[in-house]
């Protein structure tokens, strides 16, 4: 079953091409888009999640298109998204900002929205701040409000933009252990430029870069990629396109390996190198 | 614990049939004496709603005074809600806004530019206020309420309502030592309404702030230009009946420009539910 369909989505803004041409099927679980900065991820979430009107191609979510009223209305009734920036009203608490998105989603009747944003704060593990103002409480913290928000009567679909920016390694765990919970009934579409996230969580990885996807498929085939190209020396090596020291102090290096080379064992975060190469420097 | 609850007693408390004193008295000894807490049997159903009554109160939302003063007049609490979130309707902006309309006033009781100068600038408060009350700029929960079901266009018209009835009611009440002027003193009025619907009508092809901007730019240069070639009059009011805008043809120009900002923003209104660009 198809959650998300995009066949040749293009999307520009003034002269620059933020989507080439992308073709992306996502199935229910979770599938990580992976990619550097700038590379198109947002865009193309922004499209999933109703925000953005793609400039040409075909896109399906829920089985409605997005650029008719009626499958739109009906994608967003069934759509929990998460922004890549999202804000907050200064004097909002954590209960406030998810309330307000409940009226945002329909939820009409007071006392059924009220037990569900009880429900949705509890599910992210924040029922003792929920009163708190939102700008007091840790980065972390907010970021579980706003998966909160998104977590409103039970979307058919997430669609997370960097959930794990900047949270510390417990909070990362905690949030994962969310999500992974979540994938279990529903479809969950991450955008991450962080490989360790998508090796703990998804079943499928996309690759996106300059627009278009590079690679599409199960996280561990991304890893196979690099297979026998991956290797342990003591010093640099001419062959590689990437390198950098590891924590024994010996080179990890990407790229051809010479004969007799001391090959590793590859890695998602290898198969992603090798991908998008000396590009991933710059993200 | 030396005493107990009499089982009797404890049959008519469970039941709410004992007086606030009796029920004080219980409750104090309850709390300390577990074999009476044990013999306590209330209906479940009760409890149920007690419970749901205190968690309702505890998780009462906090309200800015926009809310609390929609609430009080009978507003829905959801769309008091959404009100209150326009930053348009905050403190600061508020306060701004009446510090801005105090001091117009002063200018004009001063003499007849002064006068002049305040039928020009009124219009332009709701401009700045429409403008700030909804976008990507200007609000911070922008993108999840575009990605929301709750059309877009029903949160601009309200919050545009909001702004625009506060603003009139604001400039209106501060104009009344201006009441000497006759209908003149009301002249704003329409040339606010017109330009407040431009701004909406524009904003569904650019986003309202820079649709405000233009709007307020151009409506306080035109102005400019028409009152360069005026010589000022004898009394107040003299140069601002000679001002185009003013006239009854500008009245009528004004009232037919709301009117079709009206009629293009319920045609348009679908352009606002999902972005073309950034």
């Amino acid at each position: 079953m198809t959650t998300v369909e995009l066949a040749g989505i293009e999307k520009s803004f003034g002269s620059t091409r933020a989507l080439d041409g992308v073709d992306l099927e996502v199935s229910p679980g979770i599938t990580g888009l992976l990619g550097r900065n700038g590379a198109g991820k947002t865009t193309l979430l922004r499209l999933v999640a109703t925000v953005l009107a793609p400039d040409g191609g075909r896109l399906r979510v829920l089985g409605h298109d997005p650029g008719d009223p009626d499958g739109r209305l009906a994608v967003r009734r069934r759509l929990g998204y998460f922004p890549q920036e999202p804000g907050y009203h200064q004097n909002f608490t954590a209960f406030d900002f998810v309330d307000y998105v409940a009226i945002l989603k329909e939820m009409t009747d007071r006392n059924t929205r009220r037990d569900e944003v009880r429900r949705a704060l509890e599910t992210v593990g924040l029922t003792d701040v929920m009163h708190k103002k939102m700008r007091k409480l840790s980065g972390g913290m907010r970021r579980r409000v706003i998966l909160a928000q998104a977590l409103l009567g039970d979307p058919a679909l997430l669609v997370l933009d960097e959930p794990t920016a900047g949270l510390d390694p417990e909070q990362r765990l905690r949030f994962r252990e969310i999500v992974s919970a979540i994938a279990e009934r529903h479809t969950v579409l991450l955008a991450t430029h962080q490989t360790e996230d998508v090796a703990a969580l998804c079943d499928r990885v996309a690759v996106v870069d300059n627009g278009s996807v590079l690679f599409d498929g199960p996280a561990p085939a991304l890893a196979e990629r690099a297979s026998g190209r991956v290797w342990l020396s003591g010093g640099p090596d001419d062959g590689a396109r990437l390198s950098w020291r590891t924590g024994d102090g010996r080179q990890r290096h990407i790229g051809d390996p010479p004969g007799g080379a001391d090959l590793a064992e590859p890695t998602i975060e290898d198969g992603y190198l090798l991908l998008v190469g000396d590009r991933a420097l710059v993200g | 614990m030396s005493w107990h609850v009499d089982p009797a007693v404890m049959e008519r408390y469970a039941r709410q049939e004992v007086g606030p004193a009796d029920a004080a008295s219980i409750e104090a000894h309850l709390v300390d004496c577990g074999a009476c807490r044990a013999r306590l049997h209330v209906d479940p159903a009760r409890l149920d709603r007690l419970w749901a009554g205190v968690a309702d109160v505890v998780d009462e939302p906090s309200r800015n005074p926009v809310e609390a003063l929609l609430r009080q007049l009978g507003v829905r609490d959801r769309t008091a809600r959404l009100v209150a979130a326009t930053p348009a309707l905050h403190m600061p902006w508020l306060v701004a806004m009446a510090v801005t309309v105090a001091l117009a006033v002063v200018a004009a009781t001063a003499g007849d530019r002064g006068f002049l100068f305040f039928l020009v600038l009124a219009p332009v408060l709701p401009i700045a206020g429409v403008a700030a009350a909804y976008g990507p700029r200007v609000d911070p929960m922008y993108e999840l309420t575009v990605a929301a079901p709750m059309p877009a266009f029903e949160l601009l018209l309200l919050r545009s309502t909001a702004v625009l009835t506060s603003t009139v009611l604001l400039v209106g009440v501060a104009a009344i030592p201006l009441a000497g002027e006759g209908w003149l003193m009301a002249a704003w009025l329409l040339p606010a309404l017109g330009l407040t619907m431009a701004t909406l009508a524009l904003s569904t092809v650019m986003s309202p702030i820079h649709a405000g901007v233009g709007l307020a730019s151009t409506w306080a240069a035109v102005a400019f230009l028409n009152v360069r070639g005026l010589a000022g009059g004898d009394a107040t009011g003299d140069l601002a009946s000679r001002v185009l805008a003013f006239s009854p043809a500008g009245q009528a120009l004004f009232l037919t420009i709301a009117v079709i900002g009206t009629f293009v923003v319920i045609q348009r209104r679908e352009t606002l539910e999902i972005r073309s660009n950034t």
